[in-house]
């Protein structure tokens, strides 16, 4: 139970930093104001990791045995902001958290198989039917503002 | 052509929550959330000085602003400690009815200096069914 509360309390993390980040960027520019979040986490999580007692994980040897591919992760976020930057002015804000969405939770669906050897098709179900939702919900919300 | 790049967009999120959990067969989630930004941070400081040319300026913002850093951590760590437990879809699916309600909220109320839209019953039926879809992922 607590992993799914915690799932839910993490989209409204999401909400609130993206609100901030908006602000940010307003205020000191794109890049500034991507940078400043990465930055701030950054010295967070380091002073994090020596005060949980975790300091032994940032020696040369332990970042080593890590497979590299599992350090793209950043990588992939950079680069998807970089293209929701360049999408979203040309297909609107509904579209383009819709289509975020599709290739959002079907890659969820491929990492499940690769990682944990799961698949399910009422998974692939539940998702039709959470995109639909939205879709819907959208549809209603721009329907109100006209 | 930027529909492709909007699906793209989300593939490269789905890999990043998915390839990031995976760091935590080797990190603490503190661990996660340092290599996590540290990469981002120093590919961003190269764009700035390399390719924009621009100064680097962090002063003018709302003091809210300044908190992103704890949000940041929270998230990626949370998303990270979650999706290793339950998988990446089902932490992806509740995680987007957090940010439903949570918008919903904020429009209603006009949080952060956005425009007040009240919420509708309208819209109920369709946060039906997506609550219909994340019980289908989750018991799936």
């Amino acid at each position: 139970m607590i992993f799914y509360l915690t799932a839910v309390a993490n989209g409204f993390l999401n909400t609130i930093n993206r609100m901030t980040n908006v602000k940010a960027k307003q205020c000191l520019g794109t890049t500034n104001g991507t940078l400043i979040n990465y930055l701030e986490a950054t010295v967070i999580a380091f002073l994090l990791i020596y005060l949980t007692g975790n300091g032994a994980e940032l020696n040369p040897e332990h970042i080593r045995i890590v497979p590299p591919v599992f350090y793209l992760g950043s990588i992939c976020g950079l680069v998807a902001m970089i293209f929701i930057v360049i999408g979203t002015p040309k297909t609107g804000a509904m579209l383009s958290s819709i289509l975020m969405l599709v290739g959002q939770l079907s890659t969820s669906i491929v990492m499940d198989y690769i990682f944990f050897g799961e698949f399910s098709m009422i998974r692939v179900i539940g998702i039709f039917l959470i995109i639909a939702g939205i879709a819907w919900r959208d549809r209603l919300k721009e329907k109100t503002e006209k | 052509m930027y529909v492709f790049i909007l699906i793209l967009s989300g593939i490269l999120q789905g890999c990043m929550t998915s390839l990031n959990a995976q760091l935590g067969n080797y990190y603490s989630l503190f661990g996660i959330c340092f290599f996590v930004h540290i990469i981002a941070a120093v590919l961003l400081v190269l764009y700035i000085k390399g390719i924009e040319k621009k100064k680097m300026v962090f002063a003018g913002a709302p003091w809210y602003v300044y908190l992103v850093g704890f949000m940041g951590v929270g998230m990626v760590a949370s998303s990270s400690w979650v999706t290793l437990r339950i998988g990446a879809t089902a932490m992806m699916s509740l995680s987007v009815i957090g940010q439903m309600v949570s918008s919903a909220l904020v429009d209603h109320y006009g949080w952060f200096g956005v425009e007040k839209k009240p919420f509708s019953m309208k819209q109920l039926p369709c946060y039906g069914l997506v609550l219909a879809g994340i019980l289908c992922v989750v018991n799936g």
